[in-house]
């Protein structure tokens, strides 16, 4: 009992509310300093502590979005099936991101390495099945004369792109590796036989156009030399190429809406199917070589998907569901700390600031981690709040029996704290190992709820033992704190 | 967790004045009648309930209530939420107010085999078998031309595959069997200091898992009973409801472990005291504080199921369905049938 009535103890205490109350009321000390409106989106927030985004993150249910399952099917033999998920969650992730989603979730899943799970907030169903399950053709051009005497621009004025028969079929992978040399990012392409036949002749005749070697000589880099990739570029796109705008719609990057991939200068005839695709003089970064290689594998997705389940929640039902939730919590909260104080008066009053402790203290902890908060999960903070009170409870109806046995206030609190602790401690150790297990081996839904209700037990553990412990203790220092009416233990001796 | 038991006996030693003190106070108020009237005011009302000696009417209450929900378990089975049956279910809400018969018939006209519940006000549920994302868009924009338009703000479609459902069902039945084991392994732990070693810890723990499994079969029962025989759609069995069972399973070892730690403490202080007078001297010290702590979240439940989204509704029923019999097993089965056990198989 010194140990937790100890100094260390109280300021463990105080930093955990200096923190809470840091990190609670980031957003609004900020919109207070800046006189922005309380509430509403404003610039800057939400608040960045050193890197740490704060915010409460709603799950789908709250937010609003789609959710799918997918099962990977038709794996290519003889890789990995933890590569191949991992190709197509990024080559998924590439063709979100031209959805503007913010936060993503794109998570893989099942024993096999068989399932990937899809969030994404704001999206309906449809589109999201649309753009991710799209089948995309990657296409190679070469560069040809173009008929056209108006065409002055683009990256070859006086050519267009023309069709070579080459598709995304015909590469068998794509990787970001670094080069020989160790300095710059490179793509390596490794092409299926007949790939490497068509890419060999197409290279040959590139070189043959205007010999040489393009980096020292200006005459061999002739728009000839350049092969193209570009996805779902269509004969329609290479017919209309000298109407105003569509080339440089085309131009942009494809996950922004355009089409072109990368335009490559052929160096020299690329035979045995593999080819390296470099940054040119300036190199590619790290970043701009793997978007690249998944830019090139997304082309075709390495596996078929086959959708599992899906979700798909209102934007407003989730908020709605978000007011009913809170309004509900707060109820509950009102009820349960008027309850205490009129039964248990004086420490009922502290038990309730206690609470108050815990509550902020929780959130505190939902924003930093994060924790991505579903309705379930709102639901198993509730009723933590449950738990959180039980302890106290435990400990005043302990400390009711101790003063009636005739002990001294302050001797009655350090009983009364001291002999629940055992019913406590097991108690909310069996709470948590159900959350450990709901945790592992609960189905995904219920996940949110098992580790809300459980740094929620935690948490309740804390301010319970410590925070009403510590306020008992401080307040009945003072001997006029101790008046039989206050303590709700009337009929006892009160010495 | 064995670690700090030797801590804990040391400071039980640092108080042995008090506790000599208490096992008086205790002897007094259960073994000398009639007490002064003071006496009567200071100890806790011991011996106005003898819940020990009534076991019987106890587990017969519990019966009545748990036989026709196994009945109608094994017989009915349940009423599966979308998340367990599979299918698609389609929440629309019309800016028209239209009849449940409009909803009907418009969706008999897309022959997907769609059933329609009312919520009330304007919005639908419409369950139907697994729809191919195109369908789905289809089925929502026939609707709006023939029924209304719909507000695709608030609309929400679920999709659930067999493979999912099946797997939702054995997760969570594994998860309940798991917690079981370790609860009962974690109180065969904590009790085995009592007098009687390891097998009284296994009573200690076998009645606590009794208890729980009360009130899982009462929860489930009923809501079969709920869902299957009177088809009500909070009766419904959804993963929520699988969250509500867990967690009553933690509340229910939560009032359990409070009693047989009253018992565990009392049974050390007073050993002149029959092992049935030590657990109903038990139960009247605890039976406060479980009444309370149920009442202060039933509370809190009861403002989710007032005030609450309509999702949470049914989850919040199950959770005080069974919290209040959490509370009822920990105090009227599991401690009396500890007694039982241990007159069938004396310890020590």
């Amino acid at each position: 009992m010194q140990l937790i009535l100890s100094w260390p103890v109280r300021l463990l205490i105080i930093a955990i509310l200096v923190f809470s109350i840091g990190v609670d009321g980031a957003g609004y000390v900020y919109r207070a300093v800046n006189h922005y409106p309380m509430t509403g989106n404003v610039p800057g927030l939400p608040p960045n502590y050193f890197g740490w985004q704060l915010y409460i993150h709603k799950g789908l249910d709250l937010a609003g979005g789609t959710h799918i399952d997918y099962q990977l099917t038709n794996f290519p033999a003889g890789q990995a099936r933890s590569d191949v998920q991992q190709r197509t969650i990024d080559v998924i992730n590439k063709r979100v991101n031209a959805l503007g989603v913010s936060e993503p979730e794109i998570r893989g899943a099942g024993s096999n390495n068989d399932r990937i799970t899809v969030d994404l907030a704001g999206v309906t169903a449809d589109q999201a099945q649309k753009v991710i399950g799209r089948v995309t053709k990657l296409v190679y051009t070469k560069w040809v004369k173009d008929p056209n005497p108006a065409n002055t621009s683009g990256p070859h004025p006086g050519y267009m792109p023309q069709l070579v028969g080459l598709t995304g079929d015909d590469i068998s992978s794509a990787s970001s590796t670094i080069d020989q040399n160790g300095i710059a990012w490179v793509v390596n392409l490794t092409f299926t036989s007949h790939g490497s036949v068509v890419f060999d002749n197409l290279t040959r005749a590139n070189v043959a156009a205007c010999p040489g070697d393009p980096a020292t000589d200006p005459a061999a880099g002739c728009p000839e030399r350049f092969l193209t990739i570009w996805l779902d570029l269509t004969q329609q796109d290479i017919n209309n190429w000298d109407q105003p705008g569509v080339q440089a719609q085309l131009l942009q990057r494809y996950d922004s809406g355009g089409k072109q991939l990368v335009d490559a200068i052929t160096d020299s005839e690329i035979s045995g199917g593999q080819a390296q695709i470099s940054g040119g003089s300036a190199g590619f970064t790290q970043t701009e070589a793997s978007d690249l290689a998944t830019g090139i594998n997304s082309g075709s997705l390495p596996v078929d998907l086959v959708v599992l389940d899906v979700t798909q929640v209102g934007s407003t039902l989730g908020a709605d569901s978000v007011k009913l939730s809170i309004a509900a919590g707060l109820l509950g909260l009102t009820i349960v700390v008027i309850f205490m104080i009129v039964y248990y008066r004086l420490p009922g009053l502290l038990a309730s600031l206690a609470l108050l402790f815990y509550a902020g203290a929780v959130f505190a902890v939902f924003k930093a981690l994060p924790v991505t908060l579903t309705l379930a999960g709102i639901t198993g903070f509730i009723l933590s709040v449950g738990m959180a009170v039980d302890a106290n409870v435990l400990i005043f109806e302990r400390f009711k029996e101790e003063v009636r046995a005739g002990r001294t206030i302050p001797a009655a609190v350090d009983a009364a704290v001291r002999r629940a602790w055992p019913a406590i401690r097991d108690s909310n150790t069996s709470t948590l190992i159900t959350c450990l297990i709901l945790l592992f081996v609960g189905p995904a839904q219920i996940k949110g709820f098992a580790i809300v209700l459980g740094i929620g037990v935690v948490a309740s553990l804390f301010s319970s033992i410590f925070v009403t412990h510590n306020l008992l203790a401080i307040v009945l220092n003072s001997t006029s704190m101790r008046r039989p009416a206050l303590l709700g233990a009337d009929r006892a001796r009160i010495t | 967790m064995t670690e700090d038991e030797p801590a804990s006996d040391v400071e039980d030693e640092d108080t042995d004045e008090t506790l000599a003190e208490e096992v008086e106070e205790v002897e007094e108020a259960v073994a000398v009648p009639p007490p002064p009237i003071e006496k009567v005011l200071a100890a806790p009302r011991v011996r106005k309930l003898d819940i020990v000696s009534r076991r019987n009417l106890f587990f017969l209450l519990s019966l009545v209530i748990i036989i026709p929900g196994i009945i109608s378990m094994t017989t009915k089975h349940f009423l599966l939420g979308i998340d367990f049956a599979g299918g698609t279910e389609i929440t629309a809400t019309f800016s028209n107010n239209p009849t449940i018969a409009q909803v009907e018939s418009a969706v008999a006209s897309e022959n997907i085999d769609g059933t329609v519940l009312a919520t009330g006000g304007s919005t639908f549920i419409i369950r139907a078998a697994q729809l191919q994302p195109a369908q789905q868009t289809s089925v929502i924009n026939d609707l709006s031309t023939k029924v209304g338009p719909i507000d695709r703000s608030k609309l929400s479609i679920l999709e659930v595959g067999g493979t999912i459902a099946k797997e939702t069902i054995e997760f969570a039945l594994l998860a309940v069997v798991l917690a079981a084991v370790a609860i009962l392994l974690l109180l065969m732990i904590r009790f085995r200091n009592v007098p009687g070693g390891w097998r009284a810890g296994f009573q200690f723990g076998g009645s606590a898992l009794a208890a729980l499994l009360h009130d899982v079969f009462l929860l489930t029962g009923l809501f079969s009973i709920m869902g299957a025989v009177f088809n009500l759609r909070i009766g419904e069995i959804d993963s929520l409801f699988v969250t509500a069972v867990l967690t009553v399973v933690g509340f229910s070892v939560h009032d359990t472990i409070v009693v047989f730690d009253r018992i565990r403490e009392n049974l050390r202080v007073s050993q002149r005291l029959s092992f049935e007078q030590v657990v109903n001297l038990s139960i009247m010290q605890t039976a406060a504080r479980s009444i309370i702590t149920s009442f202060t979240v039933v509370l809190v439940l009861a403002a989710i199921l007032i005030a609450g989204g309509a999702s949470l509704k049914g989850f919040a029923l199950a959770l005080m369905i069974g919290i209040v019999s959490g509370t009822y097993s920990s105090i009227f089965n599991a401690a009396p049938l500890l007694v039982v056990w241990r007159r069938l198989q004396p310890v020590r």
